[in-house]
């Protein structure tokens, strides 16, 4: 077990490793190199030589890169070119935001999607089946935004029942009554595109438990079909459900970019396409990064749910079979 | 004459699938005596396994179903039961295993609580004295500290042990009858010929009959009382063992003991084998279904499919070889006896 | 399962075909799968979509008379069927039909070139990694890491943040973020092969056994390869039309589905029709190319295994592009 964590972490060090030399290779691979990006426009050659002197710019990049590492190790993400804001300062409340919308919506898909996919599973083909294979289909298949932008035209310009953006109202900052009027029609686009995967793979997930030969032999000990299938079939589909369900916590943080974009909703993803167009290097870097470390956890943590609900996976052990 | 425990009776079955019906098994009927052993044997494909799961009433949710015929276990027929009824014989009167026994087992669960699941179903035990007597049966079934075995996960035991496993789970309420499917094909020689030992001991401790489903000729030598052999979805001859063994009369059978490898074979000498594939149940071909594979077959073999003929007694095979052959009554084409009376 | 499985797959199984009828020869496994996918509905109506689209943007000048880059102020915002403008012309007047034409041939071609770059990269990849193993496998292996650790939407919208928002580059981002699976595929078919029996043989009596392996490679994973590629095909369709929408895709006076909603989107107000026209294009092409890949998946191989692979590969361009 400890071994297994020591490896998997180290592991995840290098990874993350990697990507802060990705992220920072690919600012000053850019054309015109961190100069023109970083600093700001309209300077006069000695003031900019002055400003990249003053920022650090003129070293080395193997320098610069370590003390960006360095300054990262500590909790300091830096500033932004403009206004000399921390980055930590935008990032925090960006987060919490995305994480309430993010959160709403994973929440509900799960319980949407959990117990309508072994549902179907149960009965396939049929009408409930065929509608989530049909909600399946356009939920991959459909543009998320465009869905968000046709929900807006009915709801909020056609029949204006709802708030066409934002988080709050423009005077009701802070009021959950009014968040929950905000976060329906953004909800209700994030938990389609969900729910198109998690039922689906809930419904394939039990459809393969039901073939295996264990189910067959709780049948024939005479345990009745209801039992079956949420005693002896659930426990073992609903592993790799976990599993993917760990794998998507990141998204809690990392939040919607389109679909916050479209309803203006003051998220990271939103937040990072912004910051793209202003072109604020460091908080995109910023942001890249921390997404990347909550990845890597998530991973690492859906690695130990498998562990926890699958009693076959010993950790560290060779031979600890998978499903 | 002993008591018939289970009578199948030309029972037909067999999938649904997007193209029609296959049918898997037309007009079988086997009896078993009370305290019999009946094998039946054919290799893969000729739906021996389809039958056991058509009396378990399993079959329904293999996508296949029953289409004709009748199954009398004590007097009572199965197929007119609903699956809410088929749940009290099940794992009660009725008891099944598997031929894999390392995915029978549900890995998520200790195999003391799958013994005890059983016995809390149909002697309506408390969990407690459940997993003691589940604790009992893995004893009973030989397995060596059963108490510590017993809080164990599947993949943790080897495959003999996982069968015997298996073999408790389906003893633990002391069914009738135990339909035993290839039970020690996926295990090792040698554990192969302690399993059969348990299941004989077991039967003579218990008193139950053994409907034992095999493609090997020589786990029927062992078991055996009587033998059904099955081809392409129909029994072609049936027998008691030594009168199959001794006089085996249908080609198929006779092909089917001559591949057996034996050991007082010359070395070297090359390993019978019976030429061509058992059909896909889509192609099944016209008269006889062992035609094209026949050595015998004659013009009659190719149009018309054989009737089970009397051999001797109560041994029959479904050839042409055999009309008017000895039997007692001389079957004729338009007389089709019934194979198992 | 055992018996009652082998004997529903006898009924359709080559071998027993070839059993009753030993004379003939059986037909190649591309035959094979042409029949089964010809009678697949869906995936037939995904074919004719798909083609309807491909010719429209092929004949994109001789459907409309109208140049879908004209600025036109005078003639803005035309309802449909005013002055010949089929479907209306948008705020800078524009029409719409002409636009709509030229944009698929953009999104056809990202689509296609997405999925042919990421197969070249991928296949290259994977069989290097599978073939020589060890330490360049490792490195390979931990690169696909990094890639699927990153956010890929974050990556994208940076590197086009950073270099400039060139169609070229979209191509080579999308590329850069697609190969993935790919090589995996790649990979593992080609561990699958060093295995066999008669690639040992060959090593044995000194032949280069890359070519042998390559030549099967080829035969064995052509088609799943080929199924990734149709469904890479869709994805990228989905991301072009996300980053454009975001405003770092394709930019005027070019034209794109994903453009077009965002100019949509500011002018919802004004015409809501405007906003139904692409999403339905860019619904309907990634509709069809999906049904063609679930056809050509049916028609080769219609096992349980494989569809759950194909969700987790739907999962992963709903992160991409979608959210």
């Amino acid at each position: 077990m400890t071994e297994f964590f020591i490896r998997r972490t180290l592991q995840s060090v290098l990874v993350l490793f990697l990507i802060t030399l990705v992220t920072f290779g690919l600012i000053h691979a850019a054309p015109g190199g961190p100069f023109q990006i970083m600093l700001s426009p309209g300077l006069t050659p000695e003031a900019l030589q002055m400003q990249a002197h003053n920022m650090g710019l003129d070293r080395p990049l193997p320098i610069q890169y370590f003390s960006w590492l360095g300054d990262l190790l500590q909790g300091d993400l830096g500033y932004t070119f403009k206004n000399h804001v921390a980055i930590g300062d935008i990032l925090w409340p960006t987060i919490k935001n995305t994480f309430i919308l993010m959160g709403v919506a994973w929440l509900l898909t799960l319980i949407i999607a959990i117990p309508w996919g072994i549902y179907n599973s149960t009965k396939e083909y049929s009408l409930s089946d065929q509608t989530a294979s049909f909600i399946s289909y356009i939920g991959f298949a459909m543009p998320t935004f465009w869905f968000g932008i046709i929900l807006q035209q009915i709801f909020s310009i056609k029949l204006d029942w709802l708030p066409l953006a934002d988080m709050y109202s423009m005077d009701k900052e802070g009021q959950v009554g009014n968040l929950l009027l905000h976060l329906i029609l953004p909800v209700t686009v994030l938990t389609l595109g969900f729910l198109a995967a998690y039922v689906k793979y809930s419904r394939a997930s039990m459809l393969e438990i039901l073939d295996q030969d264990y189910v067959r032999t709780a049948r024939a000990k005479g345990v009745r079909e209801g039992k079956v299938i949420y005693k002896h079939a659930l426990r073992n589909a609903l592993i790799p459900v976990i599993t993917i369900v760990a794998l998507d916590l990141p998204l809690l943080v990392a939040g919607a970019a389109l679909t916050e974009s479209v309803f203006n909703w003051p998220g990271m993803g939103r937040l990072f396409v912004q910051m793209a167009v202003a072109r604020e290097y460091s908080v995109l870097m910023a942001i890249t990064l921390l997404t990347s470390v909550i990845v890597i956890l998530g991973n690492l943590l859906a690695d130990l749910l498998y562990a926890v609900v699958d009693p076959r996976v010993q950790l560290g052990k060779k031979g600890g079979k998978s499903a | 004459m002993a008591e018939k425990l289970l009578e199948i009776e030309n029972l037909t079955a067999g999938f649904l699938t997007m193209s029609g019906t296959v049918k898997a098994t037309e007009q079988v009927s086997i009896s078993i005596d009370k305290g019999q052993t009946v094998c039946l044997v054919g290799e893969s494909g000729s739906g021996k396994s389809v039958t056991s799961l058509a009396i378990m009433r399993l079959i329904d949710y293999s996508g296949g179903a029953i289409l004709d015929g009748s199954i009398k276990f004590r007097g009572e027929d199965l197929t007119k039961r609903s699956q809410a009824e088929m749940i009290q014989t099940r794992g009660n009167k009725i008891a099944m295993i598997f031929q894999d026994p390392m995915s029978s087992l549900n890995p998520v669960f200790t195999v003391g609580d799958q013994i005890a699941e059983s016995i809390m179903l149909h002697r309506k035990k408390g969990k407690k004295e459940a997993r003691k007597m589940a604790v009992d049966m893995l004893r009973l079934v030989g397995i060596p500290a059963p108490e510590i075995r017993a809080k164990q996960y599947p993949h943790e035991l080897s495959g003999g042990m996982c069968q015997r496993v298996v073999i408790a789970i389906a003893l633990a309420c002391e069914p009738d009858l135990l339909i035993a499917d290839e039970p020690t094909t996926a295990l090792d020689v040698t554990v192969q010929a302690q399993i059969l030992d348990l299941l004989r001991s077991l039967q003579k401790e218990l008193g139950m009959s053994i409907l034992m489903i095999t493609h090997d000729m020589g786990v029927a030598a062992e078991m055996a009382d009587r033998i059904a052999v099955m081809y392409a979805g129909i029994i072609v001859e049936e027998g008691s063992a030594s009168d199959i063994f001794a006089r085996p009369s249908h080609p198929y059978t006779e092909g089917l003991l001559k591949s057996v490898p034996g050991l007082e074979g010359a070395r070297g000498e090359e390993l019978f084998t019976i030429k061509g594939n058992i059909p896909g149940l889509s192609q099944l071909p016209e008269g006889c279904r062992f035609h094209p594979r026949c050595p015998h077959a004659k013009e009659i073999c190719r149009e018309k499919a054989p009737p089970a003929f009397t051999v001797k007694g109560d041994h029959h095979a479904a050839c042409w070889m055999y009309m008017g052959d000895g039997g007692e009554a001389g079957w004729t084409i338009e007389s089709i006896p019934e194979v198992s009376r | 399962m055992s018996e009652a499985n082998m004997q529903t797959s006898a009924v359709i199984s080559p071998v027993e075909v070839q059993a009753a009828k030993p004379l003939e020869r059986p037909p190649g496994p591309w035959r094979t799968a042409w029949s089964k996918f010809r009678r697949n509905p869906y995936a037939m109506t995904g074919l004719v979509v798909l083609l309807v689209f491909i010719v429209s943007g092929l004949a994109a000048p001789w459907l409309t008379k109208y140049d879908p880059a004209k600025i036109d102020l005078l003639y803005a915002n035309l309802k449909a069927g005013t002055d010949a403008h089929l479907l209306g012309t948008d705020e800078m007047g524009r029409d719409i039909f002409a636009r709509l034409l030229y944009s698929a041939r953009v999104s056809l071609l990202v689509g296609f070139a997405v999925a042919a770059g990421s197969v070249v990269i991928g296949t290259l990849v994977g069989s290097f990694s599978g073939y020589f193993g060890g330490f360049i496998d490792t490195c390979f292996m931990r690169l696909v890491d990094v890639m699927n650790s990153i956010p890929l939407l974050f990556l994208n919208i940076l590197v086009l943040a950073i270099f400039g928002t060139e169609f070229s580059y979209m191509i080579i981002v999308l590329i850069l973020t697609s190969w993935m699976s790919v090589a995996r595929l790649v990979r593992g078919t080609f561990l699958q092969l060093r295995e066999m029996q008669y690639v040992e043989a060959a090593r044995a009596i000194g032949v280069s056994n890359f070519g042998i392996i390559f030549r099967h490679l080829l035969r064995n994973a052509s088609f799943p390869i080929i199924v990734n590629a149709t469904l890479m095909v869709g994805a990228a369709i989905l991301s072009e039309s996300a980053l454009s929408f975001l405003g770092l895709g394709i930019q005027a006076p070019q034209t794109s589905w994903g453009l077009m909603l965002s100019n949509a989107q500011e002018f919802m107000l004004v015409d809501p029709l405007q906003a139904v026209y692409p999403g339905v294009c860019i619904l309907l092409v990634v509709l069809a190319v999906n049904f063609i890949g679930d056809g050509i998946q049916d028609s080769l191989n219609p096992r349980q295994k494989m569809s759950e692979r194909r969700i987790d590969r739907w999962r992963k361009s709903f992160l991409k592009s979608k959210i």
